[in-house]
């Protein structure tokens, strides 16, 4: 292992210009209109980088985007030989090593679930895989969590302890520099690499460094018992009650679906460019569509909305939790600010921890 | 529009679409919100959280109706009575507001006549609501302090739509719920930027702003700014075009932008016809839609992402948007193509960008006198009317005044739709939209996502009509009405009442405005597509 | 969940002629042999993969499926229908029953489709070898199950008793009826039944859960059940009633997919994947049928 370092301010640009030179950059950027969003950085002087606000997207789209062509195919009416009559052509993207700096705890953890589902079965997504290698990830921990936020209660936050190459903390505006601790091997060697650029932290510094950690896990502005709402769903709880406000309330916009850094559903279409050919396009999709699960001739296994609803909270925190051990929901709090109808996975998760006490109270008579 | 307009002096929405959130009351009517408005039907949500009370006054038990505290399911086309009975009991519970219509409005007498002759047992009758129903209806919005009315449509697009939009307003103005924050009443506009498009003089009778064309002051303000000679008289309005209009009048040419009348526009064979029997059709649209089909020339147009301006929405926001991808192949901005036609044409209209269009604008139009884009540049945008560069903008309406001095109280008496079921045609048709598709289809049909979620036009029945004339749900059906057939897909629904029908119109298999009427409102010229007597059978193709 | 093995090189040419062939979306190419007509809706095609070697490498179980490809249609799950043992190829039953399956229609011996697979959980030969098997089948719910009946007629000495109650509209729309004399010959007990009588039909009339009433269950029974969505909730609910165990009753599930090996999510059935972790599983496995 390496010993943490401090990293000024002042070297942050020069740091990225650096690695700029060997990786394609990403990292939050505010735009001219007041949106900061993780986009990829061409011209480190040209751009706003934004380590103040919380980008309004996820890593998601990086690795697996909105929509993408995986595969062009041919259908020839008069072939040469049977194998030209229907036949695909991979376009693979290229992969490009980059690194995505100051990356914020959940959508990191969001990009390892993300690992997990394209992956980690038995068929690996190479699609994926191609965007996914050589990626190298540069985090900061949020001293001051966001209005939504409650990745303390879903466990991936404020800071990190795995996962990351390197993580950033604030030191605060005296000391005007960031405390870097290395994670896995691509910041251990970027740390010797431009070591000009690092010192060797101090005792004062891991003090400061460990202050804001505990600090910041007293600023959420959001109560949200995970925990306790993952063991009331393990004891089948069926929250009927939110289940059947929410269907009133959801406009079906799958907004939270693709807001969402762990919603990975995806459709694939085929879409005809002409008689002859075409492309297989993947794009996301979300189970909150009734046309998500219709099947041919119109028979629809989850056909209320009610049941969609249930199905992606139920989704998120207990069959994730059954099928993997912890809640796929890293608590960006982006589904919350996006719902027009307030759908949304506090207000879901709030219910149940509501009803459970209920239900407790009860048991004991009160 | 025009019934507000003579009212109020202003047809648009007096408040803006976040002050619904403090609302105490909120009576919505003709309006499927959270389809056609989400983003209103989401305060609507949030004000409900919050304690406030939802009225719905719909024919149709849609969404937000089955949210509301009270749910009016009235007769299609029976606005009217029913408001004069709100009214009534407002009346007779004294709870009008004394000072303001003496202060602020005009014609009460005339109005409190005619309350004063309204039979509510009658009124129960004709709207298909229970009398307590209105009596609770009328104290709820009466007594609070903040009530607003949001409405749609459902109520405009009615022969007597004008009329109805007056009872609302003679029903705010009675209450004293208008001129404040969060208290007024809401049209909510029916398409992305139709404000916009009104403001802009979209309106045969209008320059930009509603300035008259038959002013002769307004006349010459534009001739000396423009250079040129303007025709005095009105043009026509939409339907009159697309229905040939009387003969004198007769078009030789159309250029139609981004609007599909072959879809859209009520008696389509008629439309058909005339457009068929122009000498010469342009057509721009951003995809080959059915009306370019039948043009001389098309010319594709840019989408709202491809070229930059600004849209005014509802609550009469003017929004800067940018453009973020160029437009595909020969693609161009209307603006383009307006500015290149006019040049060939002899007028050479040379403006550098969006920019300096909207300088003019802002020089010829007062209430967008101080709508520059460098205002707009994040922002929210601003509410119109902005009278010159300092002026923030105007978030609610008549404040102290109305626009036109006094609110005028507008009596008006129950229309009966112009066709009503009888043996023949025993259901009475209400056209709207559903979730996924929106309008004809030309900006929803090519998404693949949207096409899944709804890919038929859907004819919803209630369940006990369909075992009556033996028809399952799902089979293929046949709508007639006196002016043509249109096949469906036969739903089995409860939103409505028995004898009552509703379909889309997003789909060209399915060309619903076959069936419409083309009976106008006299003011508003906006066709009576709510409400059509059909009969149901069974499609044998 | 580590990363750290992979560096961060570009892509050489072996991997990306290994990624072709990692390619999960990709299909290959199959040629249609024959087309078997089964009844006004219903037809089994007869496939052969057109890449020699990729036919000779080919192998699936009963209870699996493959993704079949239509020109600008996308793709559609479908059962294997044929014997596990069979030569050349597979068979695929297919219902017309959307816009792909009504192009699969058209199609002519000698037409190419695209198809991946096999994928899927298969029926567990372990548990059934030696037990007494009761197939339950409705209408095209037969495809499935056929290569499982024709797995173990064909190993009369690690199957115990056969028996097969299968229920359809009407006498026409039996699949693969020109099957039954030869399974009834190698020793299934076939017991048909219709909803609607019709004139030269003499067998019995009514729900295929009627005929389950004379049969005996025990300890060494396995019922294999598949039909539309309904038909196995009743014959689930009677076998049970019967005293058959749960984990003991199986069928076969169908959903909507788009990927087939368990990233896309449309089929996600509580916890479950139904293409990975399914399409078959025990009547214990599943949710609450009344409560889904």
């Amino acid at each position: 292992m390496i010993e943490t370092q401090t990293l000024h301010k002042d070297y942050l640009r020069p740091l990225l210009r650096k690695l700029g030179k060997q990786y394609r950059l990403v990292g939050p950027v505010r735009n001219r209109f007041g949106d900061t969003l993780y986009i990829e950085i061409t011209d480190l002087d040209r751009v706003d980088i934004d380590l103040k606000h919380q980008p309004q997207n996820s890593l998601k789209s990086f690795f697996f985007p909105q929509t993408e062509p995986l595969a062009s195919y041919i259908v020839d009416t008069e072939p040469l030989s049977p194998t030209q009559l229907y036949s695909f052509h991979p376009l693979l993207p290229e992969n490009r090593p980059t690194l995505y700096f100051g990356v914020r705890s959940c959508d990191l953890f969001a990009v390892l679930y993300m690992d997990m589902i394209f992956l980690g079965g038995k068929h690996r997504d190479i699609y994926y895989e191609q965007r996914r290698r050589g990626a190298v990830f540069i985090t900061l921990g949020c001293n001051e969590p966001f209005a939504n936020c409650f990745c303390n209660a879903t466990r991936n936050g404020p800071f990190l302890e795995f996962g990351f190459d390197l993580q950033l903390t604030d030191l605060g505006p005296a000391r005007n520099s960031y405390f870097v601790e290395a994670g896995k091997a691509n910041g251990v060697k970027i740390v010797r690499k431009w070591a000009r650029f690092f010192t060797v932290s101090t005792k004062e510094d891991r003090r400061f460094q460990y202050q804001a950690a505990l600090e910041a896990r007293g600023l959420f502005k959001q109560l949200v018992h995970v925990d306790l709402a993952c063991q009331e769903l393990e004891k089948g709880c069926e929250p009927e009650d939110v289940l059947t406000d929410f269907s009133q309330r959801c406009q079906d916009c799958g907004g939270c679906a693709f807001i969402c850094p762990t919603c990975t559903c995806f459709s694939i279409t085929d879409q005809a460019r002409d008689q002859g050919s075409g492309e297989r396009i993947r794009s996301w999709d979300g189970c909150t569509f009734a046309g998500f699960t219709r099947m041919a001739g119109g028979h629809n296994p989850i056909d209320m909305r009610r049941h969609r609803i249930r199905k992606r909270f139920f989704h998120k925190l207990k069959h994730d939790v059954q099928k993997h051990g912890r809640p796929s929901c890293v608590g960006c709090g982006r589904c919350v600010d996006m719902c027009f109808g307030g759908v949304d996975i506090i207000r879901f998760i709030n219910a149940i921890t509501e009803a459970g006490d209920l239900g407790r109270g009860k048991k004991r008579g009160v | 529009m025009a019934g507000l307009a003579t009212t109020f002096g202003s047809g648009a929405m007096t408040n803006t679409i976040n002050e619904l959130e403090e609302a105490q009351v909120i009576l919505v009517s003709g309006s499927n919100t959270t389809v056609t408005h989400p983003q209103v039907a989401r305060r609507i949500f949030d004000a409900v959280d919050r304690g406030a009370k939802l009225i719905v006054i719909d024919p149709r038990k849609t969404k937000i109706a089955r949210h509301a505290h009270i749910h009016l399911q009235i007769r299609p086309g029976t606005d009217i009575p029913l408001l004069n009975a709100i009214m009534r009991c407002i009346l007779d519970e004294n709870l009008i507001d004394d000072l303001f219509i003496e202060m602020r409005t005009e014609n009460y007498l005339a109005m409190c006549d005619l309350l004063l002759r309204v039979d509510l047992n009658q009124a129960a009758e004709i709207t298909g609501v229970a009398a307590d129903d209105i009596a609770q209806a009328a104290r709820m919005y009466a007594r609070a302090q903040r009530s607003t009315i949001c409405y749609c449509l459902g109520v405009t697009q009615h022969t007597c739509g004008t009329a109805n939009v007056k009872s609302y307003a003679n029903l705010a103005m009675l209450t004293g719920h208008v001129e404040q924050e969060f208290t007024g009443v809401d049209p909510l506009r029916g398409q992305y930027n139709v404000q916009g498009a009104c403001d802009m003089g979209a309106l045969p009778g209008g320059f930009p702003g509603y300035q008259a064309v038959a002013d002769p002051e307004n006349r010459k303000k534009f001739e000396e700014a423009w250079g040129c000679t303007l025709p005095e008289n009105p043009g026509l309005t939409v339907i009159e075009m697309t229905h040939g209009g009387p003969d004198e009048k007769r078009l030789q040419a159309m250029f139609i932008m981004g609007e599909n009348p072959m879809l859209s526009d009520p008696v389509l064979d008629r439309v058909r016809t005339s457009l068929q029997g122009l000498d010469f059709l342009v057509v721009s649209d951003i995809f080959l839609t059915e009306t370019a089909e039948l043009a001389d020339v098309v010319l594709p147009a840019a989408c709202f992402a491809e070229k930059t301006g600004t849209v005014t929405n509802s609550e009469r926001r003017v929004q800067l948007s940018h453009k973020a991808v160029d437009p595909p192949g020969e693609a161009r901005a209307d603006g383009w193509i307006i500015q290149e036609i006019s040049t060939r044409m002899g007028y050479p209209m040379q403006y550098e960008s969006p920019r300096e269009i909207m300088e003019e604008i802002c020089l010829l139009t007062p209430i967008y006198g101080g709508i520059y884009h460098d205002r707009l540049h994040a922002s929210w945008g601003l509410q119109w009317p902005c009278l010159d560069r300092n002026h923030p903008g105007t978030p609610f309406l008549h404040k102290y005044n109305f626009t036109r001095g006094f609110g005028r109280f507008e009596p008006e008496q129950h229309v009966p739709p112009v066709e009503p079921a009888d043996n023949e045609f025993p259901f009475v048709l209400i056209t709207g939209r559903r979730y996924h598709q929106y309008h004809t289809g030309t900006m929803t049909r090519r998404s693949v996502t949207l096409t899944r979620e709804r890919d038929t036009s859907l004819l919803d029945m209630h369940p006990e009509d369909a075992k009556e004339l033996g028809l399952a749900d799902g089979c293929r059906i046949r709508v007639r009405s006196r002016r043509g057939s249109v096949p469906f897909t036969l739903h089995l629904s409860t939103q409505m009442d028995r004898g009552e029908l509703f379909s889309d119109f997003h789909f060209h298999e399915s060309p619903t405005n076959i069936l419409t009427l083309a009976d106008s409102d006299p003011e508003a010229k906006c066709p009576e597509y709510k409400c059509c007597a059909v009969a149901v059978e069974v499609d044998h193709d | 969940m580590e990363y750290d093995t992979y560096p961060s090189c570009s892509l050489d040419a072996r991997r990306q002629a290994q990624a072709g062939r990692d390619n999960i979306y990709l299909p290959d190419q199959a040629i249609i042999r024959n087309i078997i007509r089964e009844n006004s809706l219903v037809n089994t095609y007869e496939l052969t993969l057109v890449d020699e070697l990729a036919n000779h490498r080919f192998s699936f179980q009963p209870g699996q499926f493959m993704m079949i490809s239509m020109p600008h249609l996308g793709e559609a799950p479908i059962s294997f229908s044929s014997s596990p043992d069979g030569e050349d190829g597979f068979s695929l039953t297919i219902r017309n029953s959307g816009r792909l399956t009504a192009a699969v229609q058209q199609l002519r011996a000698g037409d190419i489709i695209g198809v991946r697979g096999p994928y899927g959980r298969p029926f567990p030969a372990d548990r059934l070898e030696g037990k007494n098997l009761l197939f339950v089948a409705g209408g095209i719910g037969l495809a499935p199950l056929r290569p499982l009946i024709e797995y173990w007629l064909s190993r009369p000495d690690e199957a115990g008793n056969l028996t097969m109650f299968y229920g359809s509209r009407t006498p026409e729309e039996f699949c693969f009826n020109r099957d039954f004399s030869r399974w009834e010959q190698n020793g299934l007990n076939l017991r048909l039944t219709v909803d609607q009588t019709a004139e030269e039909w003499d067998g019995s009339v009514g729900l295929v859960t009627s005929l389950l009433d004379g049969y005996t269950i025990d300890d060494e029974t396995m019922a294999l059940v598949c039909g539309p969505g309904i038909m196995i909730r009743f014959v689930f609910k009677q076998l049970q009633a019967m005293g058959m165990k749960a984990e003991n009753i199986i069928t076969t599930l169908e959903r909507h997919m788009k990927c087939g090996v368990g990233i896309c999510g449309h089929c996600h059935m509580e916890e479950k994947l139904v293409c990975i972790d399914g399409p078959v599983f025990t009547a214990a496995e599943l949710p609450d049928p009344d409560n889904p």
